[in-house]
C-alpha cells in the first residue's frame, strides 16, 4: 500500500489499483455524512481532484494518486458513508482504477513514510 | 444620543484595569498620519428629534394619496397584523444566525416550517431557508443547474422574465444566456423555443405568471425540455399557486421566486425574501442555508443547520455559493401571512385577486379605443394600451388621483404606449369601477 | 415540541377577506392551467398560530435577553426607535416603481445615508443596493475586474486574499473567475511583507483585506500593504465588517483602499432578524465610481431623481434599490449619533474588547498579546487533556445565560474562540461575562464531564448533526 501528501492510498492489484482515503484523513474529517462518487468509465490524471467527501464541519476533496480510467465505484458508500470512519484502509475503499502510468506509484510514501508525517 | 452603557468612572476604573492612561493608547497602532482628530463637537440628536426628522422626510412622499396600480415584480397586498406582532418580538427580531443550534431552536423551527411551506405551495420535495429576493433566486437556480448539468453550459431564459432578475443571472452567471422571445399575445413564443433548444443547454429558466401577468403553458415546454436533458426552472409568484398548477405539475425540476406578496410590505423594495426550491434528487446542490429535523441526546426532537459543508465558511473558494445571510426575518414575516390564510385562505386570496384583475381587464376591453390584452390565463396583471402617448395616460390619470400602471417601454421598447396594470385583493369594486370611468373618459376626450 | 403542520385542525382558519361581489363570481381561469394537486397548508386558528409563535421566540436567545460576544458579528443594541421608523406607512407603502416626484422622501433618505457614510469611510461615491455583505463584496470584486477589463488590462486573473480572512472573501473571488492566493498570516497576527512583494506582479488584480483584520488586530503597516499592491498594478478591496472599531477614528480610503462594502446590519444597529435582512452597501473612490451598480440616485435643482441605466455600470446587482427598509434603520442610527456619537462607538468598543483580553488572558491562551480592537482571540487549548474543547465551553456558556462566542473561526487559530462584546454592554454585563467564564474552566478541571455534556438547561441538548447530515429530514410533510 502506498500514500500520498494529500492523505490518500493506493493499493495494486495487477494493472489495476484501489484508492481510499488513509484512517488520518477519516479522524481529521469527523463523521463522515456523505460521498459523491466519481463516474465510472472517466478518464483522470495524477492530483485531479476525484470526489468530495463531506463532514458536518468540512468538505475535502479527494485527489487522485494516479493516471488511468475508473474502472468501478465503492457503492455501497452510497447508503453507508461512515465506512470510510469504521475501515478506511480497507471497507471504505472509494473507487478501482485501470493505472495507464504505473511509474507513477514509485512517487508515493509507503505507509512508515506517510505515518511519520 | 448613544447607546453606550458605560459611564466615564466606569470606562476609567476598566482603563486602569488593562494598564493604560487614555483610549487613545489602543489605538497607537493606527499610523498618526492618517488617524482622524475629534471632529466635531455633538452633532447627534435626541430621540424625539430623530423621530421628528424622519416623519418630516416622509411625509415628503406623496405616493399613498393616489389610488396606485403598480405591480411589475413588487405587490400591494394585505399584511396581517399578526405579522408585525411576530417579527418584532425580542428573540425573533435580535437573534443572531442559529449557529449554536439549542439556543436557536425557535429560529430553526421557523426556517424548517417555512422550508416546509414553499414545498407545499411548489410541489417540491426540498426548500432552503431563502435567498436576498427572487432575482438571486434565479441566478443561484441557474448556478445550480449548471453544477447539476455539468457537460453542458447554455443557458436558455423567456424574455418575459422580470428584466431586473434577468440582470441579476447575468452578474451571477455570465453572457452565455439565449433569450426566447415572446409573441404578440405576450405568451412565450413555443416555435422559438423549439429552435433555440439546442445540444449544449444545460436549463430553461421560465417564468409563469411572466412579466406581462401571462401564466404559460408551463407542461409543454417542460417535457419538450425534458426530452432534451436540460433542467427547468420555473420562477412564480408563490400567491399564484393558490389558483394554478403548482411547479411540481408542470415539471419543473427547481422552483424559484419571491416570497414578497405573502406578509412583505412593499417598502420601497426591500426586504424582500427570495424562494428556491427543488426535487429531491438536486438535494445536495442547493445553496444557502438549510434547516433539517434531528434529535438530541436525549431523543429528544430538534432543529440544526444542515448541509454546512457545501457553504462558505466551510468551503470558501470551492464554495456553491458566497451566500452568507437567509432572509430569516422576512421569512418568518412571509411563514406568519402563508398561515395566517392557511389551506383554504391562500386558495380563496388568490382566486379572489384573479377575480379582481379579471373583472376590471373585461370591462375595460369594452371601451372602444383601449385595448386590454389577455385570454383567461392571466393573474394579478395585465397589459392594458391605449392609442395615445403613454406620457400623457400616465398625466390624466394622475389628475385624477390614479396611478395607473408600470410604463412597459422602460423595460420592453416594443410596448410604446402600454401599462401593467396590477389589481390585488386591495381593490374595492368602487376603486375599480372609477378606472373604469376615468379610463371611458380619456378615451373618449383626448 | 410539535412543528405547526401537526397542529393543523380541518375547518380552523385565522384569515379573513371582504365579501365578495356576485359580479366576479364569473371568472374562473381555464381548466388546463389550475391546481389540481391539494395545497397541503395547515387550517389553524389565529389564537393557537400566535401561542404556536410566541412559544418559539422563548425558545430562542436574542440581544434584547442575553449577552451575545459573537466576534465578527457586532451584536450591539437593535434600538427600537429604529424600528419605529421603519413602520411609518409613508416609508412601508411606497412601490419601487413609482414615479419618483411622489417618493422624494424616501430618495432623500438614500441619497443622504451615501453621502454620510461616504464621510464616514472617505470615499467618493457608493450604493446601498446590494442585500447583504456577501452581495457588497460581489460588487466590489465585480467592480475590480470591470476596471481592470476596461483598460485592456488582461492577464490579472489573481485575488489575494489572506488565510484568516472570513470564507465569503474567497468565495466571492472564486464567483467572480478569480485565482485565490492565499497570504498566511505571520505569527504577530499581521501580513508578512515579503510574502505579500513576491505574491504580487502582473497577475494580481487585487488584495481583500480587513483592518483590523479577523484576529482584532490592527495592521500598522497598511500604508506600505497598500502601496506595494497599487505599485503591482491591482486594486485593494476593504471588506468593512470590522468598522465598529474605527469609525471616525481613521478611514479606509486614507489606509489607501479603492472600494469597500459595508454591513449595516453590524455596525450600524440594523437587526439580525435571526440570520438576515441585511444590507451591504458599496463605497468607493473616483477611479471605480463609473462601475457602481444602479440604479444611482442624483440632486438635482428639481429634487432627486433616478438613474437606471449607465454605461460603464456592472448592472443590476439586486431588484429595484435593494433593502430599502434597512437603510432607514441605518440612516436613522447614523444621525441620532452624529460623527461625535460614532466615535464615542469605536472608543468604547475598543474599551470593552480589552478590558474583557485582559481579565480572560489570566485563565485562557492568548495567541496574540498585543492590543486589539473591537475582538480578540482566545484560545481554549488548556483543557484538552480533559478533553473538553472551545465548543464544549461555547455550550456550557449557555447554561450560565451567554450566547457563546464564536468558535473556530478565524480557521487559523487552534481551539479558537473570538470575542466582540461591542460599546453597548456595561462594565457589570462584562465582569459577569468573566465569572462566568472563570466558573467553566473551573468546572473544566474538576468537573470536566458536566462541561462536556453541556448545555442541560436549554430546551435541547446536544443534537446530532451527523444524522441530520446523513438522512436529511428538511420538511415536516415528507416522513
Amino acid at each position: 500500500m502506498k500514500y500520498t501528501e494529500t492523505h490518500e492510498w493506493i493499493e495494486e492489484q495487477g494493472s489495476a489499483a484501489t484508492v481510499g482515503v488513509s484512517d488520518y484523513a477519516q479522524k481529521e474529517l469527523g463523521d463522515i455524512v456523505y460521498i459523491e462518487l466519481p463516474q465510472k468509465g472517466i478518464q483522470v490524471k495524477a492530483g485531479d481532484v476525484v470526489c468530495v467527501l463531506e463532514s458536518t464541519k468540512a468538505a475535502a476533496d479527494v485527489y487522485s494518486p494516479v493516471s488511468g480510467t475508473i474502472s468501478a465505484v465503492n457503492e455501497k458508500l452510497k447508503e453507508q458513508p461512515e465506512l470510510i470512519n469504521r475501515s478506511a484502509e480497507s471497507e471504505g475503499w472509494i473507487y478501482k482504477i485501470q493505472v495507464s502510468s504505473p511509474q507513477e506509484l514509485e512517487k508515493l510514501l509507503d505507509k512508515k513514510e506517510y505515518y511519520k508525517k | 444620543m448613544d447607546f453606550i452603557s458605560n459611564s466615564s468612572e466606569q470606562q476609567e476604573e476598566m482603563l486602569k484595569a488593562i494598564g493604560v492612561a487614555s483610549i487613545e493608547e489602543l489605538f497607537s497602532a493606527i499610523p498618526e498620519a492618517i488617524r482622524l482628530a475629534k471632529r466635531s463637537e455633538e452633532d447627534g440628536l435626541s430621540e424625539l428629534e430623530g423621530m421628528r426628522l424622519m416623519e418630516s422626510i416622509a411625509s415628503q412622499n406623496s405616493y399613498y394619496q393616489f389610488d396606485s396600480y403598480l405591480g411589475a415584480g413588487a405587490y400591494a397586498h394585505h399584511v396581517p397584523a399578526l405579522v408585525a406582532a411576530i417579527c418584532s418580538k425580542s428573540e425573533f427580531l435580535t437573534s443572531y444566525t442559529p449557529y449554536q443550534p439549542e439556543a436557536s431552536q425557535g429560529m430553526l423551527q421557523v426556517i424548517f416550517e417555512f422550508q416546509t411551506a414553499i414545498c407545499a405551495l411548489t410541489g417540491m420535495d426540498v426548500s432552503n431557508a431563502s435567498l436576498y429576493d427572487g432575482a438571486s433566486a434565479c441566478a443561484e437556480a441557474v448556478l445550480m443547474s449548471l453544477r447539476i448539468n455539468k457537460s453542458r453550459n447554455k443557458i436558455l431564459v423567456a424574455k418575459s422574465v422580470h428584466p431586473h432578475y434577468k440582470e441579476v443571472i447575468q452578474q451571477y452567471a455570465g453572457n452565455n444566456i439565449v433569450e426566447v422571445p415572446y409573441t404578440s399575445d405576450n405568451s412565450i413564443d413555443h416555435d422559438a423555443f423549439n429552435q433555440l433548444l439546442i445540444a449544449d443547454t444545460a436549463l430553461f429558466l421560465l417564468q409563469s405568471p411572466n412579466v406581462f401577468g401571462l401564466v404559460e403553458e408551463a407542461k409543454k415546454l417542460f417535457s419538450l425540455a425534458h426530452e432534451k436533458g436540460v433542467i427547468t426552472i420555473l420562477c412564480a409568484n408563490p400567491l399564484s399557486y393558490g389558483l394554478f398548477a403548482s411547479a411540481a405539475e408542470v415539471g419543473a425540476d427547481i422552483a424559484v421566486g419571491d416570497c414578497q406578496p405573502f406578509g412583505l410590505p412593499l417598502n420601497f423594495g426591500g426586504p424582500y425574501a427570495g424562494y428556491l426550491a427543488c426535487k429531491k434528487e438536486f438535494m445536495r446542490q442547493l445553496p444557502g442555508r438549510i434547516v433539517g429535523e434531528t434529535k438530541d441526546a436525549e431523543g429528544k426532537r430538534g432543529y440544526v443547520l444542515t448541509l454546512q459543508a457545501r457553504e462558505q465558511h466551510i468551503r470558501r473558494e470551492k464554495a456553491t455559493s458566497n451566500v452568507c445571510t437567509n432572509q430569516a426575518l422576512a421569512a418568518l414575516a412571509s411563514l406568519v401571512a402563508i398561515l395566517w390564510y392557511g389551506k383554504k385562505g391562500v386558495a380563496e386570496l388568490a382566486l379572489t385577486n384573479y377575480q379582481r384583475a379579471a373583472y376590471l381587464r373585461q370591462q375595460l376591453s369594452a371601451i372602444p379605443g383601449v385595448k386590454a390584452q389577455g385570454n383567461n390565463g392571466y393573474f394579478n396583471e395585465f397589459v392594458l394600451a391605449f392609442d395615445k402617448p403613454i406620457e400623457d395616460t400616465i398625466n390624466y390619470f394622475k389628475s385624477k388621483g390614479i396611478l395607473p400602471g408600470f410604463p412597459l417601454k422602460e423595460w420592453y421598447p416594443s410596448h410604446k404606449n402600454s401599462l401593467l396594470v396590477c389589481v390585488t385583493e386591495l381593490k374595492t369594486k368602487a376603486q375599480l369601477d372609477h378606472y373604469v370611468e376615468v379610463s371611458k373618459s380619456y378615451a373618449k376626450h383626448f | 415540541m410539535q412543528n405547526i403542520f401537526e397542529k393543523s385542525q380541518p375547518g380552523q382558519k385565522a384569515y379573513s377577506l371582504p365579501r365578495k361581489e356576485a359580479v366576479w363570481n364569473g371568472f374562473t381561469p381555464p381548466q388546463e392551467l389550475v391546481r389540481h394537486t391539494s395545497l397541503p397548508l395547515p387550517e389553524i386558528s389565529e389564537i393557537d398560530l400566535t401561542r404556536h409563535f410566541s412559544l418559539l421566540a422563548r425558545r430562542n436567545m436574542g440581544i434584547d435577553t442575553h449577552f451575545y460576544p459573537l466576534g465578527s458579528c457586532t451584536m450591539k443594541l437593535n434600538p427600537r426607535v429604529n424600528e419605529w421608523c421603519a413602520s411609518l406607512p409613508q416609508f412601508q407603502r411606497t412601490h419601487p416603481l413609482a414615479p419618483i416626484d411622489t417618493v422624494q422622501g424616501n430618495l432623500h433618505v438614500i441619497y443622504s445615508l451615501i453621502e454620510f457614510l461616504c464621510d464616514v469611510t472617505g470615499m467618493a461615491a457608493g450604493s446601498l443596493a446590494p442585500n447583504a455583505g456577501a452581495q457588497g463584496e460581489l460588487t466590489g470584486v465585480k467592480m475590480i475586474s470591470a476596471y481592470h477589463a476596461a483598460r485592456n488590462d488582461s492577464g490579472r486573473d489573481e485575488m489575494l486574499v489572506p488565510d484568516n480572512a472570513h470564507g465569503t472573501n474567497p468565495a466571492t473571488a472564486a464567483m467572480v473567475g478569480y485565482k485565490i492566493i492565499s497570504l498566511p498570516t505571520a505569527s504577530d497576527g499581521d501580513i508578512d511583507l515579503d510574502l505579500l512583494k513576491k505574491a504580487v506582479g502582473p497577475k494580481t488584480a487585487g488584495l481583500m483585506l480587513t483592518n483590523p483584520n479577523t484576529l482584532g488586530l490592527f495592521s500598522s503597516k497598511i500604508l506600505q500593504i497598500t502601496k506595494i499592491v497599487h505599485d503591482a498594478g491591482g486594486l485593494l478591496y476593504y471588506d468593512g465588517a470590522n468598522l465598529n472599531a474605527i469609525m471616525e477614528i481613521v478611514r479606509p480610503g486614507s489606509m489607501g483602499f479603492d472600494v469597500l462594502h459595508l454591513n449595516l446590519h453590524k455596525t450600524f444597529s440594523t437587526p439580525h432578524g435571526g440570520g438576515g435582512p441585511g444590507a451591504g452597501p458599496v463605497f468607493c473612490n473616483q477611479k471605480l465610481a463609473p462601475y457602481l451598480p444602479y440604479p444611482q440616485v442624483l440632486k438635482t435643482s428639481q429634487g432627486y431623481t433616478v438613474q437606471w441605466e449607465s454605461e460603464q455600470s456592472i448592472g443590476h446587482i439586486a431588484t429595484f434599490f435593494g433593502n430599502f427598509a434597512i437603510y432607514l434603520r441605518a440612516y436613522l442610527y447614523a444621525l441620532l449619533h452624529g460623527r461625535a456619537g460614532l466615535r464615542r462607538i469605536a472608543e468604547n468598543a475598543v474599551l470593552n474588547a480589552n478590558y474583557l483580553k485582559k481579565k480572560l488572558g489570566e485563565i485562557f491562551t492568548l495567541p496574540y498579546p498585543q492590543h486589539c480592537m473591537h475582538e480578540f482571540v482566545l484560545q481554549a487549548d488548556r483543557f484538552l487533556d480533559k478533553d473538553v474543547r472551545a465548543l464544549d465551553i461555547a455550550k456550557r456558556l449557555l447554561d450560565y445565560g451567554f450566547h457563546a462566542p464564536t468558535i473556530y473561526f478565524p480557521l487559523i487559530v487552534k481551539e479558537c474562540m473570538l470575542i466582540e462584546p461591542t460599546e453597548s454592554e456595561s462594565k457589570a454585563t462584562l465582569d459577569s461575562f468573566i465569572e462566568a467564564m472563570q466558573a467553566i474552566a473551573q468546572e473544566s478541571m474538576a468537573n470536566p464531564e458536566l462541561v462536556r455534556t453541556a448545555p442541560h438547561t436549554q430546551p435541547v441538548r446536544r443534537l446530532d448533526e451527523v444524522q441530520a447530515a446523513r438522512i436529511p429530514k428538511l420538511q415536516a410533510l415528507i416522513s
